[in-house]
């Protein structure tokens, strides 16, 4: 009983064949096989599996995949240009924000979808975006950090453009 | 002194591949031709099996096999050999592996768990050591005494005491009689979850030219291998055992965990690798807890203050299994000592069966358990002899010349704690404490803590080097990277060692048995430690090799030679030299006749002379120290009785910084990890022995906004086991915290509290009472 799903992920147009019960994350990773995004609970709690949706951080564990139908959707592996990294990730990597990794593509989804759509975010905002994540290595700080050099960095990098 | 890479900053060469998504993990791994498989937990916490029914499931959708711990033989275990891969004639937890179902999707294989029927006759139920331990007590492992245990253990036959640790040391209790003032108190550091955000999980496969090979969330791939080869009748050789990249440990990932019950359900369909991840709940549930230690404490001092006799009784809610929670009941006894000297110890650790999980490691490894029985008691002792409590503690460090709880003579390089308390001292208390007003009163407190390791002896960690042709160097170790950041201490210290850039150093980035080096299991918070010694040692065997072939190029004797890096030089005269990427594979000469032995070397690092503790619990059993001085500086909320913790220290004497972006990250973890645990986190238990909380949502970890401002600094005092002075900090930081909050806790509103999670209920109900009194 599957059923035919048509979205974009990463700029690409796909097509593929879903279970009626599967979530979001389950095509992600297991059809798709777009691994970086992670599944770290059972209930939408932990953050892990956060992917950008029409321009929206949304939690893929918890979305029946075929609300998916027609959306844009960007996943951690649409980030960065060949080897160019998106200026979130090199903040992100630079910061400290990075021990296991495991809650790491989340945090960067949560700031590419909130940055991307306004990069004069107020630390209020992202502080309640980040709070959406768990992370049980880092005590938050070099997160924060990160995100504050990733935010000047976006700032810049739109200036250019 | 100062080192040209070690102590700086450099960003860890794993970065990328996680920022981008590209890290593999055990769930991101896909093999051809896998299978999932799902677990039956059963409905009881303490029950015999007397049916099990898989007909229905067998006939489920997708499903290849149902299997059953019936007709397993064999039990395992490093210390006790008392867990079984899948449970036989009973369950003793609510987590225990009871049948499995292996289909061809993970979904498959959850949807036909339901259709498994059980019929179990349920026995009584024990979640607490002291009433698995009274007389009478129903025997959770009625054939413990026939289990092989580690020589050094004992049970008692006809209870649920799983062993019995002893130290004594000078006169024991006897001690006491020297005392002005003796008190006594109890207290508790409950179960809770490491909870790391990658939960567990397992690829095993058997292969069809009878070979294992295997992929775990694990630590210890060799200890795997050696038990599965051991359970399977197997050559070790041929079990292979690969570590990803780990979402986190912080000790459950420690030691066998699931590795067994995979395997034992992969051996149903050879030829086919399965796959298992844990749900969140399973992960509760069904691997290691952590804690779950009462520690009964008595202290007698003389009146000036000097502590004379100690004596702990540690009561440790085990688990179902004491395989991998008796290692842990002994280091959580010796170390109640604190940073202090105690002429006088009795020290006793029961290790005791209940009907909960398995208990393991968590960071800090027994020592915030018991040490939050002694810091609290310093400050009770304290306040009944009238004296500062800081005072008392400075009186009793475990400072140069003083003998700890083993036997073990104390020298200037285990660390300056003295100087540790003075910087935290300064820093807290140079100001006054803000007074109480409508909405907070305030509180503060400062505590001392230390750290051993507790391994095995015969724990070494194991080192191959190679240099490549164009002078760059290439690092296999066994060392499981978790987070801590292990891959870029060992760049830096193989860098200083080689005096080459570290960027010209490539690290390994998965632990493969077939290819790695021996190391027992990555923990202790002795990576930077034996790691960097084993860097050194190969780095040291290197250079002699090149220096044995530039002797042959060059015309001279070996020691007139001078290694620097990127060239060996003739030491009185530089000018003749030879670069050091041509001695690589040997020395190519004119006409292409090659001398010389390949730039490679082989080398591992144990503790020296570490030992089994003898019958009196005393040995060289800890060997490598770090201490370290930490204060909370709190408010509480007055409506609600909310901690709100405003500002924590830490400075710790950690020979030398490796890296201090990495040290202050883990500094930083560590800590809000521990005020997690002395705020929010216990795993809970209904009388049955059912989990009531096993999700994330409920078992509250903290998040982004409740991460506490830090001032973290180090004190460098020289270590000479470790690598340029640097000793272990892994775990150090999670000790301070539960002790701390509840001392100033005392200093804010006068209540004693001896037992963490502090909620907000029971502090509310402290103000009212405080109220009252007034």
């Amino acid at each position: 009983m599957t059923e035919k799903l048509t979205f974009k992920v990463n700029g690409v147009e796909r097509t593929v064949e879903v279970e009626p019960e599967m979530m979001l994350i389950d095509v992600i990773r297991d059809v798709l096989n777009l691994t970086g995004t992670k599944l770290g609970c059972d209930n939408s709690t932990c953050g892990t599996c956060v992917v950008v949706m029409n321009g929206k951080p949304i939690k893929s564990c918890n979305l029946p995949a075929a609300k998916a139908a027609g959306a844009d959707l960007v996943t951690v592996e649409g980030l960065a240009k060949g080897m160019e990294l998106h200026p979130i990730q090199t903040a992100i990597s630079e910061s400290g924000a990075v021990q296991c990794g495991f809650c790491t593509p989340g945090i960067v989804m949560e700031l590419y979808g909130l940055l991307e759509a306004n990069p004069e975010a107020s630390e209020q905002e992202m502080s309640n975006a980040l709070n959406k994540h768990l992370c049980r290595c880092t005590g938050y700080e070099p997160i924060r950090d990160g995100a504050l050099i990733a935010q000047k960095m976006v700032q810049e990098q739109k200036k250019i453009k | 002194m100062k080192y040209k890479y070690v102590g700086q900053s450099y960003i860890r060469p794993d970065a990328i591949s996680k920022v981008t998504g590209k890290a593999i993990y055990l769930d991101d791994i896909r093999l051809p031709d896998m299978l999932h498989a799902a677990i039956l937990r059963p409905q009881y916490a303490h029950a015999l099996i007397l049916n099990v029914d898989t007909d229905e499931a067998e006939k489920c959708v997708g499903v290849v096999k149902v299997v059953t711990g019936a007709g397993c033989k064999f039990r395992y275990g490093d210390n006790i050999k008392d867990l079984q891969p899948m449970a036989v004639t009973k369950v003793r937890y609510i987590g225990d592996p009871v049948a499995a179902v292996i289909a061809d999707t993970p979904a498959h294989a959850r949807a036909a768990l339901s259709k498994i029927k059980v019929d179990y006759e349920p026995l009584p139920v024990y979640i607490d050591a002291r009433d698995a331990m009274q007389p009478g007590a129903a025997l959770i492992h009625e054939d413990m005494s026939d289990y092989w245990r580690l020589p050094t253990l004992k049970e008692t036959p006809g209870t649920n005491i799983a062993n019995t640790y002893h130290l004594h040391k000078g006169r024991g209790e006897e001690g006491f009689d020297e005392a002005d003032v003796v008190i006594e108190q109890e207290f508790n550091f409950p179960l809770g979850s490491c909870a790391a955000i990658e939960t567990h999980g397992s690829i095993i496969w058997f292969k069809e030219d009878r070979t294992i090979e295997a992929w775990s969330t694990s630590i210890c791939p060799f200890i795997i291998r050696e038990d599965l080869a051991h359970s399977y009748g197997m050559p070790i050789a041929d079990v292979r055992v690969h570590i990803p990249d780990l979402g986190g440990c912080f000790g459950y990932k420690s030691d066998i965990t699931t590795e067994q019950t995979i395997a034992w359900v992969a051996s149903f369909v050879p030829g086919r690798p399965v796959k298992w991840v844990a749900t969140r709940e399973e992960d509760f549930t069904s691997t290691l807890l952590a804690h779950g230690i009462r520690t009964r404490m008595k202290i007698g001092a003389k009146k000036d203050g000097t502590l004379v006799a100690l004596k702990s009784t540690i009561y440790h809610t085990a688990g179902a299994y004491a395989d991998t929670a008796v290692n842990l009941t002994m280091a959580s006894t010796h170390n109640s000592t604190g940073p202090y000297e105690f002429k006088h110890c009795d020290l006793t650790g029961y290790t005791v069966y209940t009907n909960t999980p398995a208990v393991g490691a968590y960071r800090g490894y027994g020592h915030q358990e018991s040490q939050i029985a002694t810091e609290r008691m310093m400050d009770l002792l304290a306040r009944k002899l009238g004296m500062d409590s800081l005072e008392l503690r400075k009186k009793n460090f475990l400072s140069e010349g003083k003998v700890n709880a083993v036997g073990e003579i104390m020298w200037k390089h285990h660390g300056n704690l003295l100087e540790c308390a003075n910087r935290v001292e300064k820093m807290v208390f140079s100001k006054a404490k803000p007074r109480e007003d409508d909405q907070y009163v305030y509180g503060r407190s400062l505590v001392t803590v230390m750290k051993s390791p507790k391994g095995a002896p015969f724990s070494t960690k194991g080192c191959y080097m190679k240099m490549n042709l164009d002078g760059s160097v290439s690092i296999n170790m066994g060392g499981a990277e978790v987070g801590q950041g292990m891959r870029t201490v060992i760049r830096q210290v193989a860098a200083e060692a080689l005096k080459i850039a570290p960027e010209r150093i490539r690290v390994y980035t998965e632990i493969d048995t077939q290819y790695s080096p021996y190391e027992w299991q990555t923990i202790g918070s002795m990576f930077t430690t034996q790691g960097g010694r084993a860097i050194v040692r190969a780095a040291d065997k290197l250079i002699a090799g090149l220096k044995k072939t530039a002797a042959q190029v060059l015309k001279t004797d070996e020691d007139y030679l001078e290694y620097e890096g990127d060239y060996i030089v003739l030491r009185n005269d530089p000018s003749i030299r030879v670069a050091t990427k041509d001695l690589a594979r040997g020395y190519i000469t004119e006409d292409g006749i090659t001398i010389g032995d390949l730039a490679q070397s082989v080398s591992d690092a144990r503790l020296p002379r570490y030992s089994n503790p003898d019958k009196n619990g005393q040995g060289s059993i800890g060997v490598s120290y770090t201490m370290g001085a930490q204060a909370v500086e709190l408010r509480i909320e007055k409506k609600t009785g909310k901690i709100l913790v405003d500002h924590f220290y830490s400075v710790f004497d950690v020979g030398q910084v490796i890296n201090p972006l990495q040290i202050r990250g883990s500094v930083l973890g560590g800590v809000t990890m521990a005020i997690g645990a002395a705020l929010y986190e216990e795993v809970v238990f209904d009388k049955d022995g059912k989990i009531t909380n096993p999700q994330l949502f409920k078992y509250h970890i903290p998040t982004y906004k409740e991460a506490v401002e830090q001032t973290i600094e180090f004190v460098e005092t020289p270590d000479p086991i470790g690598p340029f002075g640097a000793r272990g900090i892994g775990e150090h930081s999670v000790i301070g915290a539960a002790p701390a909050i509840l001392n100033a806790v005392y200093d804010a509103i006068g209540a004693d509290f001896y037992e963490i999670p502090l909620t907000p209920e029971k502090v509310k109900k402290a103000l009212e009472a405080r109220k009252e009194s007034k």
